[in-house]
C-alpha cells in the first residue's frame, strides 16, 4: 500500500471525530439524524457553490479564447459577478404563462434539478467525504442522470410553444443515443476495475498506471474518449448545442421559462457539466487519488500532503478547461450529423472497445 | 419506526399517482404519474436495501421506458386533449379486468410472502453474484434465457429496421 | 460508404478536429483587444475617419474658411445645418456677404459627410470625438463659428489630406 505520513488537511478526522462526538451526546437515532441532515445540507450548499464558481470559470476561459476579458467590473477580476447573477436570478419575477399546461410546467424543472442533484450526491469527493456508496455505483449514476431528460421533454411538450418542442425533441434524440454510449464507455471502464463501486474502483488507482486511462492500455483511452464526447453530448452543450440553438430555437425548451425555474435550468446544465467530469475522473484518472508513482518517495509525500478533495476538484477542473474548450473550438452540429456522430460512429467503436477490453481483462494483459 | 414512515409515504405517493394515472384526461399526464409509481417502488427497493433492483428500476422504467412513453405521445397527434371516458359497459368490463389481475397479483404475494421474506432479510447480493447469476452457465444461471431474449430483440431490431428501409 | 472509406473519413475527421483545438489554444494565450473605455479615455486611439462632430477649423487668428455659401446646407438631407449670413460694407466700400452664425443640429445629423464633401473651400471636417451624450437636446444645437471670427483672406488654402473625399 502507499506510504502511511499524516494528512494534515484531510477532512476525514474532522468527520469521524463529529460522528464520534454527536454518538457520545446524543442517541444514535438522533446522532444519525443530525448527520444526515448535515450531509444533505452540505451536499446542497456545495451544489450551489461550485455552480457560481463553475459560471465565473466558465464566462472567464469563454472570454480569454475570444481574446477578451471577460467579467472584470464586478469585484476584483469580476470575482462576485455570479454572486451578483445568482441574486438577479433569485429576485427576478416568474411570469405566469396563461396557456401552458400548469401542473408540468412548474414541475418540469424539478425533475432537471432532481436528477442531477442526486447524481452529485453520489460522488465520492475525497477520501471519506462520500455520501453514498451502492455497491452498484456506476450503474446508480448512470440511472439517476437519465431522469432529467423527463424534465426536459416535459417543458418542451407543456410550453406549449413550437420552439420548445423542437428543442425538446431534439435534446430527447440527443439525450437518448448519447447516454448509450456514456454507459457504454463506463462499462468497459467497468469491466477493467472489475467492480461498480466507486469507493472500491477508486481504491484501486493508487498509483498513476494503475489509473484506468493508463490501464486498460488503448481501449481504456478510446472509451475515455468517448465518454467525454458523449458526456458533453449530454449536457447539451458545446457543438452539441442544437436543443437550444438560440439562432433558430430562441433558447430551445426552457424558452418560456423565467426566474427561478430557468435558474434550475441553467443550475442543472452547469452540475451536469462538474458531474460529467466528475464522474470522468473517479473512473478514468484516479478519482480522488494523489499522482502517486512508485519509488519517487519524496514526491509522493509531497502530492501526499495536498488533500484528497483538492485532487478531485483539480482532475475535475482539467476535464472542465478540456469541455470548454471543444465548446469554444467547434461549430454547432447539425442534427443529422450529430446523430450520425454518435450511430455510425461512436456506438461500433465502443462496442467493439468493449469487445477488446473484455479480452485484454481475460487474459490479464492489463497492467497489475 | 423511521423505515415506517417512508413505507407510508412511498406507499401513499404510489398509490395516488397510480389513481391519477388512471383518471387523469391528458394522456401525458397520466405517464408522468406512472412515472412516479414507478420511482416510488424504487423507492420500496431502496428500503429493502436492495439496490441493484431499485437501481434497475429507475435505469429500465424511469429512465427507459417512461421517456420513450413520453417521446411517442409527444409525437402522436394532439397529446394534449382530454381524454373521454368510455361507455359504461366497457368500463364495467375494464373494472373486472383490473380486478382479476389485482386477484392474481394477490394470490401470488400471499403465497411467495415468506420467501420474499427471507431474502429480505438476507445480505445484500454483491454485483459479482448477480452477474453470474444471469450470465453463468451452471444450475441455477441463467445464460439460456438471457441468450434467448437477447437475440428476441436483436430479431426485434433487425424488423424494426426492414419496416424503416420498406418505401 | 466503403470500410476505408469510414476508417480513412474517422482519422481525417479526428485530424481536423485536433487542428482547430490547437488554433485555439493559441487563441487562449493571444493579446486581448478589449479596450478598457472609461479607464483608457486618455490613450484611446480613434481612427481618423471616425464622423464624430461637425466642426469649423478656426486658426490662431480666430478665422475661418467659411465664405457662407451655403452649399453644406442646400446638400443636407436633413437640415441639419442652418448658415445664416449677413451682409456688410468692407473699408473700399463694396458690399460682401460673411458668416454671421453656422448652426449645426448633432441631433438631426446622421454623419453622411454630404457637407464636408462639398464645402468649396475646406471650412468644416468631422473630427473624431465620440462621446456626445448630453441630458439635454437643446444642447445638441452648436454655433460652429466662434464669436468674433472673420474670414481668413483668400490665398489658396492648401488641401487637408483628410478632407478628401472618398
Amino acid at each position: 500500500m502507499l506510504l502511511e505520513i499524516s494528512h494534515p488537511l484531510e477532512l476525514i478526522k474532522l468527520t469521524a471525530s463529529l460522528d464520534s462526538f454527536l454518538h457520545g451526546l446524543l442517541p444514535s437515532w438522533a446522532a444519525l439524524l443530525i448527520e444526515f441532515i448535515l450531509v444533505g445540507v452540505v451536499l446542497l450548499a456545495m451544489y450551489a457553490v461550485i455552480a457560481l464558481i463553475l459560471i465565473y470559470a466558465e464566462r472567464k476561459i469563454t472570454a480569454f479564447f475570444q481574446c477578451r476579458y471577460g467579467p472584470n467590473r464586478v469585484g476584483k477580476y469580476g470575482l462576485i459577478q455570479s454572486v451578483a447573477d445568482m441574486v438577479k436570478i433569485l429576485l427576478k419575477e416568474i411570469i405566469h404563462v396563461d396557456s401552458v399546461d400548469k401542473f408540468l410546467f412548474y414541475l418540469a424543472p424539478f425533475f432537471v434539478i432532481c436528477a442531477s442533484m442526486l447524481t452529485f450526491a453520489a460522488l465520492p469527493f475525497g477520501n471519506g467525504l462520500h455520501a453514498v456508496d451502492f455497491n452498484v455505483g456506476v450503474f446508480y449514476l448512470i440511472a439517476v442522470s437519465s431522469l432529467s431528460i423527463i424534465g426536459v421533454l416535459l417543458a418542451g411538450w407543456s410550453s406549449n410553444n413550437k420552439y420548445s418542442m423542437i428543442g425538446a425533441m431534439r435534446s430527447g434524440a440527443q439525450f437518448i443515443s448519447y447516454e448509450l454510449s456514456a454507459g457504454l464507455s463506463l462499462l468497459t471502464v467497468a469491466v477493467l476495475a472489475g467492480s461498480l463501486q466507486l469507493s472500491t474502483i477508486v481504491a484501486d488507482q493508487s498509483y498513476v498506471y494503475h489509473w484506468n486511462l493508463f490501464r486498460g492500455h488503448l481501449p481504456a483511452v478510446i472509451a475515455f474518449i468517448i465518454y467525454l464526447i458523449a458526456g458533453h453530448a449530454e449536457t447539451n452543450r458545446g457543438p452539441f448545442d442544437l436543443p437550444e440553438a438560440e439562432s433558430e430555437l430562441t433558447a430551445g425548451y426552457h424558452t418560456e421559462y423565467s426566474g427561478l425555474q430557468f435558474g434550475f435550468y441553467y443550475l442543472a446544465e452547469y452540475l451536469n457539466m462538474f458531474i460529467i467530469a466528475g464522474i470522468g475522473t473517479t473512473m478514468f484518472l484516479g478519482g480522488w487519488n494523489a499522482i502517486q508513482v512508485e519509488g519517487w518517495d519524496g514526491f509522493n509525500q509531497v502530492m501526499n500532503f495536498i488533500p484528497s478533495y483538492a485532487w478531485f476538484f483539480a482532475k475535475t477542473g482539467v476535464l472542465i478547461f478540456l469541455s470548454l474548450w471543444v465548446r469554444w473550438t467547434f461549430p454547432r452540429l447539425r442534427i443529422d450529423q450529430l446523430l450520425n456522430l454518435e450511430w455510425k460512429y461512436l456506438l461500433p467503436i465502443n462496442l467493439v472497445n468493449l469487445v477488446i477490453m473484455a479480452i485484454i481483462v481475460v487474459f490479464g494483459l492489463y497492467i497489475k | 419506526m423511521v423505515s415506517n414512515i417512508i413505507f407510508f409515504i412511498l406507499a401513499f405517493v404510489a398509490v395516488v399517482s397510480s389513481f391519477m394515472a388512471v383518471t387523469s384526461q391528458k394522456i401525458i399526464r397520466s405517464a408522468v404519474f406512472l412515472l412516479f409509481v414507478l420511482l416510488s417502488t424504487a423507492g420500496f427497493y431502496f428500503l429493502l436495501d436492495y439496490h441493484f433492483l431499485a437501481i434497475t428500476q429507475i435505469a429500465v422504467y424511469a429512465g427507459g421506458v417512461m421517456v420513450l412513453f413520453i417521446f411517442s405521445i409527444v409525437l402522436t397527434n394532439q397529446p394534449g386533449v382530454g381524454v373521454k371516458f368510455e361507455k359504461p359497459k366497457r368500463m364495467i368490463v375494464a373494472a373486472i379486468a383490473a380486478l382479476a389481475g389485482l386477484a392474481i397479483c394477490g394470490h401470488i404475494v400471499y403465497y411467495n410472502i415468506s420467501r420474499l421474506y427471507f431474502y429480505t432479510t438476507q445480505e445484500e447480493f454483491k454485483m459479482q453474484d448477480i452477474g453470474f447469476g444471469l450470465l453463468g452457465t451452471g444450475k441455477y444461471q441463467n445464460m439460456l434465457p438471457f441468450e434467448a431474449v437477447s437475440l428476441l430483440l436483436l430479431a426485434c431490431i433487425i424488423g424494426g429496421v426492414m419496416i424503416a428501409r420498406k418505401r | 460508404m466503403t470500410v476505408s472509406e469510414y476508417f480513412s473519413g474517422l482519422f481525417t475527421g479526428i485530424k481536423s478536429l485536433l487542428i482547430g483545438m490547437s488554433v485555439t489554444w493559441k487563441e487562449l494565450f493571444t493579446k486581448k483587444i478589449t479596450q478598457q473605455y472609461p479607464e483608457n479615455r486618455g490613450t484611446l486611439v480613434i481612427s481618423d475617419r471616425w464622423r464624430g462632430n461637425l466642426t469649423m477649423p478656426h486658426d490662431e487668428n480666430n478665422e475661418h474658411a467659411c465664405t457662407a455659401c451655403s452649399i453644406c446646407q442646400m446638400n443636407c438631407p436633413n437640415g441639419t445645418i442652418v448658415v445664416k449670413s449677413k451682409t456688410i460694407e468692407t473699408e473700399d466700400g463694396k458690399k460682401k456677404k460673411i458668416l454671421d452664425t453656422y448652426t449645426y443640429d448633432l441631433g438631426t445629423c446622421t454623419f453622411c459627410n454630404l457637407c464636408v464633401i462639398t464645402c468649396p473651400s475646406n471650412a468644416i471636417r468631422f473630427d473624431n470625438s465620440f462621446e456626445n451624450a448630453l441630458f439635454t437636446r437643446s444642447k445638441l444645437l452648436e454655433r460652429l463659428n466662434h464669436e468674433g471670427s472673420k474670414l481668413r483672406e483668400k490665398k489658396a488654402a492648401p488641401k487637408a489630406a483628410e478632407n478628401i473625399p472618398g
